[in-house]
């Protein structure tokens, strides 16, 4: 800590949050919102007078809420920096503070949020964990029988520098207990809250009863678990260690905690698993060892980062195994539990890894980045055809890279565009066309995917970095689904033009996926917004047509969610399954004229006559390939 | 090269097609040499074969020197998921000569013989389809440039616990100007709360 405050290249800058993150790779501009502390960070020299002054308590969340702070306060003792906050929502406006600061004047109740707007390179984000409330768990009684703590109350009060001066006191009568209990996995590997393991727990509980163990070798310490698991260097000897020392180790996981009214001891009531029966154990004080959680604010976080997470809300690495600390998005990175739980020397190995992975950008003075942007043909725009540009493509672009100036046809700002392509889907002249996602492409692949009885395929449109993920994950978890699936991959939903979805089915594909991020995990701001609306429109467009329910199908469905990918079409197959193939046809052939009206303008997009015709070659060598005569 | 949009390509193309065995994982649910015939009846292919490890330096070995071969100026590798080797045979291809964007991948593994265990013969047709699909669109692929932007040299952590503190220190020394960030109002995080910790047993801070 001291060490970060000390380093002259680090601008430590506390009681402030990120409010929006814009821009690319070697390029961000981060908007950081320096919440108002009522002090002046140049003049406060630390000394704590305003404090002294200050008539007005509250609890303080650095000691888990078991002793107060005051209005004017700092965290703890060792604070870094350390500067003074007024707490304006306690504070009464007595201002003896102010007085107190005298000559210094470093409080200042005018001062408000500041909003800083910084240049950035690449960031590393280490955003951390929160705790499970085991309050939920009516079972253990926390918050009902004063001796059932957690074990983060029980680190400060056994902590010098806590409210009891390392006095470990249970909180019934101040006494010093005797008897404890340490209970592992509490709302971890539990089905009803967090269904994963919290990584560091064993060792923590081991940690805690050997130091306890170590201040008073009279302590009877015990620890209920379901497994220990010290895979690490050194922990399984620590165990040993603690064994050693007397600790007791019962596995089993305690059903119910009772107390007893008058002494407010404890009684655990468990399974003894190596005994083979039920146990009752009287306690003077448990300490739970809560689970886990992402933090709190996990959600919003991934909102503004525009990054995606994993099921239970962790941030979702690139690759699991090749790009564990990179985020999808090029110049973000993850270190320490903010992507899963993780222990101290995991986390401080993953700060060094994110640090020199970032480095590689930062070092640089260049960067490359992917071309797939989205380019114009600018006497295609309605600027040249009607004299005016309508529009839709400045509305359709999350980034404000597309630029219409005067009666000038549109113009996209190379450095601006992510490559989406929302614009390119959403013009209406088709004057727009993505690099490596062209029209042409597209169709071509289509016809390839659709070129041997179309009937049975189910065509699955998917983004690059959710959907493409998720039907990756669902290989690699050797979730089985249909073989019928033909993927295309654009890199967003926004690209999935109405146009591929009427060729589709124009071709007599039996079903079509569209599929994309969820909402907040969009690696385009909005761009599958763009996607949904549309997709939307076109589900509503089919219902009319008389399209049998779930031959069209919309899911969002990002890169954890390998099961969903793999049931989504599952559930298609069925619905092809369940439908004679008589009807099936029937129903493809009605509809086919429908879908040609609304294909008239697509025979004219550059290049989509080339592929039509180069179609017709293609799909006649696959049949002549399937099927020789 | 531009960044213009030249969808009608005139070239005469020639196409190779490799179809990797990923070991047994692709070859243990599928033939790829069945795939390899297929393929070897699309148009403008004019060379296709299956390899045992497309990634491995023999498999790379291979796609570039049957570029020089002959003269291959779209090349098609079906094998595992983009988000795993496109950048692999990207640069292969791109070391021998061809553009890395004239490169397609279809993706038989993840996509096809991992999630299709349990029906061999709809993996097998499924392959033909994604590697005829890769073909198809390679007939309209054009050469691209990656396009190069500055970088600020300054890096941005979140949050001021013990991983945040770490990146920060190792950038700040590495000369990289960094700005920490934390909410609260002291850095530190949950390992300032903790009394003493594993294995050193000694102060958090």
């Amino acid at each position: 800590m001291v060490d970060a405050a000390r380093q002259p290249r680090i601008d430590v800058r506390t009681y402030t949050e990120v409010d929006k993150v814009e821009g690319f790779v070697g390029n961000f501009k981060v908007t950081l919102r320096e919440k108002a502390k009522h002090v002046l960070a140049d003049r406060c020299n630390g000394c704590g007078d305003c404090a002294k002054v200050c008539p007005i308590e509250v609890p303080n969340y650095f000691e888990i809420n078991l002793a107060p702070r005051k209005a004017a306060y700092v965290p703890m003792s060792q604070s870094v920096p350390l500067i003074y906050n007024i707490d304006l929502d306690a504070c009464i406006h007595c201002y003896k503070c102010v007085e107190a600061c005298g000559p210094l004047e470093a409080i200042d109740f005018s001062q408000e949020d500041q909003l800083v707007r910084e240049n950035i390179g690449a960031i590393v984000v280490a955003t951390g964990f929160g705790h499970f409330d085991p309050s939920v768990m009516a079972e253990y009684g926390y918050g009902r029988f004063p001796n059932v703590i957690t074990s983060m109350e029980m680190e400060r009060l056994n902590n010098s520098a806590g409210p009891t001066s390392g006095n470990l006191i249970r909180p019934s009568d101040r006494k010093n207990p005797l008897k404890l209990a340490f209970i592992n996995c509490v709302g971890s590997r539990d089905k009803r809250y967090i269904p994963s393991c919290s990584n560091f727990c064993c060792m923590y509980s081991i940690k805690n009863a050997v130091l306890l163990k170590q201040m008073n070798p009279a302590m009877d310490i015990t620890i209920y678990y379901m497994d220990i698991r010290t895979p690490s260097k050194g922990y399984e000897e620590f165990y040993d260690r603690a064994r050693e020392m007397g600790i007791h180790f019962i596995h089993g996981r305690p059903s119910l905690i009772t107390e007893d009214e008058t002494t407010h001891n404890l009684f655990i009531h468990s399974e003894d698993i190596s005994l083979g029966r039920v146990i009752e154990n009287e306690y003077d004080m448990i300490m739970l060892n809560q689970a886990a959680i992402p933090q709190p604010d996990q959600n919003h976080m991934s909102s503004v980062l525009n990054v995606a997470q994993s099921p239970g809300g962790w941030y979702m690495e690139y690759h699991p195994k090749l790009r564990p600390m990179d985020s999808p998005t090029d110049g973000i990175f993850f270190a320490g539990a903010c992507q899963g739980p993780k222990d101290i020397p995991s986390s401080v190995a993953q700060g060094s890894a994110a640090a020199a992975r970032a480095s590689r950008i930062l070092h640089s003075t260049r960067w490359e980045i992917e071309p797939t942007i989205a380019v114009v043909w600018p006497e295609r725009c309605s600027a040249e055809t009607r004299g005016r540009a309508c529009g839709l493509c400045v509305k359709a672009c999350p980034y404000g890279a597309v630029v219409i100036e005067g009666d000038k046809a549109a113009e996209i700002i190379t450095a601006k565009c992510h490559g989406c392509g929302g614009c390119v889907a959403e013009c209406p002249e088709d004057a727009i066309t993505q690099l490596h996602y062209t029209d042409a492409q597209i169709l071509a692949q289509m016809r390839a995917l659709l070129a041997d009885k179309p009937e049975e395929k189910i065509l699955a449109f998917r983004c690059h970095w959710c959907s493409y993920g998720g039907a990756d994950l669902a290989g690699t978890s050797h979730f089985e689904y249909t073989a019928n699936e033909r993927g295309i991959k654009v890199m967003c939903s926004a690209r999935m033009d109405s146009d591929f979805i009427y060729e589709a089915y124009r071709l007599g594909a039996g079903g079509v996926l569209y599929s994309g991020c969820h909402p907040q995990d969009c690696h385009y701001i909005t761009g599958q917004l763009i996607g949904a609306k549309r997709a939307d429109r076109l589900k509503k467009i089919f219902d009319r047509m008389g399209m049998t329910d779930g031959r069209f199908r919309v899911e969002w469905i990002s890169a954890a969610e390998g099961d969903k990918y793999a049931r989504v079409l599952n559930e298609m197959q069925t619905v092809l399954d369940n439908m004679p193939p008589e009807a099936l046809k029937e129903e493809i052939e009605k509809l086919q004229p429908d879908m040609e009206k609304r294909l008239k303008r697509f025979p004219g997009v550059p290049g989509v006559p080339e592929a039509m015709a180069y179609g017709d070659t293609l799909v006649r060598a696959i049949k002549e390939q399937k099927e020789p005569a | 090269m531009s960044h213009q949009p030249d969808e009608v390509n005139n070239e005469e193309l020639r196409i190779g097609v490799y179809v990797c065995h990923c070991g047994s994982n692709i070859a243990g649910v599928i033939d790829p040499e069945e795939v390899v015939q297929f393929a070897e009846g699309l148009p403008d292919v004019v060379h296709a074969t299956d390899t045992l490890y497309a990634c491995a330096d023999s498999g790379q070995r291979l796609i570039k020197e049957d570029i020089e071969k002959y003269k291959l100026n779209r090349v098609v590798v079906s094998a595992c998921s983009v988000r795993m080797h496109e950048p692999t045979f990207r640069a292969a291809v791109s070391e021998a000569g061809l553009n890395p964007f004239l490169m397609e991948m279809a993706n038989i593994r993840e996509q096809c013989t991992w999630a299709h265990g349990h029906d061999r013969e709809g993996a097998l047709e499924k392959a033909k389809d994604l590697t005829a699909s890769a073909v198809a669109k390679t007939r309209f692929l054009t050469s691209l440039d990656m396009i190069d932007v500055p970088v600020t040299q300054r890096a941005l952590v979140i949050g001021g616990g013990v991983a945040g503190i770490s990146a920060s220190l190792d950038l700040a020394e590495q000369g990289i100007e960094t700005i920490l960030v934390e909410k609260e109002p002291t850095i530190g995080g949950v390992m300032a709360q903790l009394n003493k910790t594993f294995p050193t047993m000694d102060c958090s801070i």
